[in-house]
């Protein structure tokens, strides 16, 4: 009987989740589709200046850009409801294409940062806690402000310094070297995820080169995430400790490290699940600096790209993809965490 | 400590399961389909070491219809045939897929095609290709594409399949052998490319020494030797790629470090420098055909008259120091212009170095400035576009300033523009004087006079506006006064000494220092190239065609 009422307030937690996601993700287009227009009408933004006033006319007549501002609305929402994001001006490549190919090679690097910050974040963040106030506590809450405060592309520089140009271990651009990745791109069927693509080629010299060049982009982006999630494991794990349920243990003689490890850890990582949500855009948005700094050419890279040739049309399909992945993943998060912990179900 | 807790031996356990399956998928190689970095044959070529190039540069497009920038260019140049092109080391274009072209009339230019040319997918290349590709371009006139530069067509025919007749609106154009050579010309095979949209890249075909293998649009670009190339001149190296960066500085950190062979466009003035000491890498230069000027904007530059606007032209002239921006700004990298036709161009005059001399003259600025009644110190508004020109602007302009307030005549002020805004307000008269770069369609004089000395040109200084009935011949423009403008159509239409006549008299006129423009600096090639990769500096010639059929590796 228990079980049924947690599965059905569960089930209907979710199904409220996922109605709450439309809306979000619809304001979210809308506003990206207005504010480009505040800026103006995409086809004068990119060839204004090279085209005369009477081509520029005509072109943005075929594009339909003459017509009335909530038809072109309507057009574009009934495209981005079947996944037609429009065509780039500079390079005529379709957006869906490009969030496809650059998506895959962001999803990865996310995916290493997430990592990274997550064996960087939750072990040392226990340490924190456990010797609070302590000099290793100290040190970790130094080196934490730092991770997070620091610029990306400047551990990002200097990380390349270090590793790549000085030491020489790794190498200091790419996603893979030159003829790994000419073979990967001749793997069927093909990822654009380069471990994937890598594994599935079925050469371990060339996976090892794709997580070589992966090491330094994922710390430098992971960095920016870990150094977050110490200081919340810490505080959390903190909090815990003196929680009721934990001060019973210790006074029924429980070790000290089984109290930390037993009874307190798994709880002070739930708020970590959640906010792990909120950190998947903070990761794209240090995404974009640390494919630029690392040639890594994802979606943050090839937005910087379209953003400078001034390329409205491509910048707001990627935006609006970039949106639209965050509402997403929040809503994953929100399962998660209210599989995890039965307190955030309504 | 974490070594010995259980549950982070458990998480261990798990990384190297993860690293140990990994590993076993990888050898199993369940989705290998062919080694990408294998040549697929070397009909056109004599084989060679694989070569890597890497870039700054992008692609726009690479079906010639849609594309006219360097990026593109670059490529097409590798895939596609033109009827004329400038052989290695040639000034002027000669046959390439054609056999012949000439005037049978003056406003008919016809050319014989070579027999038994081929695309890379084995179809025949005829007139009817020829006809097809430059019709296309007109047709489909992408915002950008090349359709402006054949502005002068009418059309464009085969009359047989070995055949092709252009017939143009003006009359015995002497630019138009070059213009068949520029992002116009690229020959494109007629069963493959649509009449009237573009094509996509990775579907490209043509009949150049290369054909496309893997192509990941401005991250890595394969090409392979076309064999059913049919031309005079074979690839070297059958297999070739292109990788493209974002930032210069990794460029630089892979050309040093080995990771590509080739460094092409663009590396600061200070990486190359910093190369220029690395073992294992060598710099290698060409002529360059871009070029920097200062313009003058004849409406609201300083002086009460037109004789004091000349003057303080003059003065300037006199006072700036292009070997030391030259050597301190840019290490090289640009050098010294003293003409509006770079340096190594048939019909170059050093104009600005006879009339000013080489090294700034203080007493003689002043003396121009004290005859025309010009007060001192000049203020000077200079505006230069922030980054658009490179990455030195900012330097470059300070050290104009420098230069200037040296003599004590001029007080500069500068400022900067983003671009966009600078194109839009330059031709507004916001500027009074500023910063403009060229780099040329086609290397010849022709497209480094009449894009700034025609009527209502690109420059917009108000030197050959239309007149006061938006009518573009008037009778008091500066241009008509000072007679450039017959000689610039002597230079369009005649050929030997009349066009290198009209060339020299048209730098003698813009010496004087009637012009509004002031040449600083002609921009050379650099390529950087690992030692053991031959024949990049034999590709650094006057056409500005970087022939990667031309390297080797040993």
């Amino acid at each position: 009987m228990a079980t049924t009422t947690a599965s059905g307030s569960l089930r209907t937690y979710l199904v409220t989740r996922l109605v709450l996601v439309i809306p979000m993700v619809w304001v979210l287009i809308t506003l990206v589709f207005f504010v480009m227009r505040v800026i103006g009408d995409p086809i004068s933004a990119a060839l204004g200046g090279r085209l005369p006033p009477d081509q520029i006319a005509i072109r943005k007549h075929n594009a339909g850009l003459d017509r009335p501002i909530l038809s072109q609305y309507w057009d574009y929402l009934t495209g981005v409801v079947h996944g037609d994001f429009g065509t780039a001006l500079t390079d005529n490549q379709r957006i869906s294409h490009v969030l496809w190919v650059k998506g895959a090679a962001t999803l990865e690097l996310s995916f290493w940062a997430l990592l990274v910050a997550l064996i960087i974040g939750i072990p040392l963040g226990r340490l924190a806690a456990r010797y609070r106030d302590r000099l290793p506590d100290v040190g970790l809450r130094l080196f934490a402000v730092l991770a997070y405060a620091m610029p990306v592309f400047f551990l990002g520089l200097l990380l390349k310094l270090l590793f790549a140009i000085k030491l020489g271990w790794l190498p200091a651009s790419g996603r893979a070297s030159t003829n790994v990745e000419l073979a990967i791109q001749n793997v069927s069927p093909k990822t654009n995820i380069y471990i994937i693509d890598a594994i599935l080629y079925g050469d371990t010299s060339y996976v090892v080169d794709v997580l070589k060049h992966a090491v330094l982009p994922a710390v430098a982006l992971g960095l920016l995430v870990g150094g977050g999630f110490l200081r919340l494991v810490r505080v959390n794990l903190l909090q815990t400790l003196r929680a009721d349920y934990v001060e019973a243990a210790r006074a029924r003689g429980v070790p000290e490290r089984r109290v930390v490890r037993a009874h307190a850890f798994r709880n002070a990582l739930i708020p970590v699940v959640t906010v792990m949500g909120l950190q998947i855009a903070a990761l794209l948005g240090g995404a974009v600096l640390t494919e630029e700094t690392f040639e890594w050419q994802g979606i943050g890279y090839t937005l910087a790209q379209y953003l400078v040739a001034r390329d409205f049309i491509a910048v707001q399909g990627i935006v609006t993809a970039i949106a639209v992945i965050v509402a997403i993943f929040s809503f994953l998060i929100d399962v998660v965490a209210a599989v995890v912990d039965p307190r955030v179900r309504y | 400590m974490l070594i010995t807790d259980r549950r982070s031996r458990h998480v261990l356990a798990v990384c190297a399961a993860a690293a140990v399956l990994a590993g076993s998928l990888a050898a199993c190689g369940a989705g290998k389909k062919d080694s990408g970095s294998s040549s697929s044959g070397s009909g056109g070529s004599s084989g060679g070491k694989p070569i890597t190039i890497g870039t700054t540069d992008k692609v726009v497009a690479l079906d010639p219809a849609g594309s006219y920038d360097n990026g593109s260019l670059m490529l097409e140049t590798q895939v596609y045939q033109y009827l004329m092109a400038i052989p290695p080391g040639g000034k002027t274009p000669q046959p390439d897929a054609a056999e012949s072209c000439s005037f049978t009339q003056p406003t008919e230019y016809t050319c014989k095609m070579k027999a038994g040319l081929k695309f890379s997918n084995g179809d025949p290349l005829t007139a009817k290709d020829v006809a097809f590709t430059f019709t296309r371009i007109v047709k489909i006139n992408d915002p950008n594409g090349p359709a402006s530069l054949l502005a002068n067509m009418v059309s464009a025919t085969a009359s047989d399949d070995s055949t092709v007749v252009f017939k143009l609106k003006n009359g015995d154009d002497q630019t138009w052998a070059q213009i068949l050579g520029t992002s116009a010309g690229p020959i494109v095979d007629s069963k493959v490319f649509p009449a009237d949209k573009l094509l996509a890249d990775d579907k490209v075909i043509g009949s150049g020494q290369y054909k496309l293998g893997s192509y990941s649009k401005n991250t890595l670009v394969q090409l392979q030797a076309n064999p059913n190339y049919a031309g005079a001149f074979k690839a070297k190296t059958a297999d070739v790629t292109l990788k493209y960066y974002t930032q210069a500085s990794n460029l630089k950190l892979d050309i040093q470090s080995g990771a590509i062979d080739v460094a092409w466009r663009s590396l600061t003035s200070t990486d190359v420098d910093s190369l220029r000491k690395v073992s294992g890498v060598k710099v290698d230069t060409g002529p360059g055909g871009e070029m920097r000027y200062i313009v003058f904007n004849f409406k609201t530059m300083p002086g009460g008259t037109d004789a004091q606007k000349r003057a303080v032209r003059r003065a300037m002239a006199y006072s700036v120091d292009r070997q030391s921006i030259s050597d301190k700004v840019y290490k090289g990298t640009y050098t010294p212009a003293y003409s509006m036709i770079p340096d190594g161009l048939p019909g170059h005059t050093d104009a600005f170095k006879d009339e000013f001399g080489a090294s700034p003259d203080k007493a003689k600025a002043a003396t121009e400035l004290q005859q025309a009644g010009v007060k001192t110190p000049v203020t000077l508004n200079i505006q230069y576009a922030l980054g658009h020109y490179g990455p030195s602007s900012d330097q470059e302009y300070n050290e104009v300033k420098r230069q200037l307030e040296g003599t004590g005549l001029f007080k500069v002020n500068l400022q900067s523009t983003e671009w966009d805004t600078y194109t839009k307000e330059r031709v507004a008269d916001a500027y009074p004087i500023y910063q403009l770069g060229w780099f040329p369609d086609f290397p010849d004089a022709d497209n480094y006079f009449a894009p700034f000395l025609a009527n209502n040109n690109f420059a917009h200084a108000h030197y050959c506006d239309a007149d006061a009935n938006g009518k573009p011949t008037g009778t008091n423009r500066p241009c008509e006064k000072d007679g450039v403008l017959p000689l610039l159509t002597v230079e369009e239409t005649k050929t030997g000494a009349a066009r290198t006549d009209a060339l020299t008299q048209v730098q003698k006129t813009l010496a004087s220092g009637q012009l509004p423009y002031l040449p600083l600096l002609q921009g050379q090639q650099v390529a950087i190239a690992r030692s053991n990769v031959s024949g990049v500096q034999d590709t650094l010639d006057i056409s500005f065609i970087f022939r990667f059929w031309m390297l080797s590796k040993s």
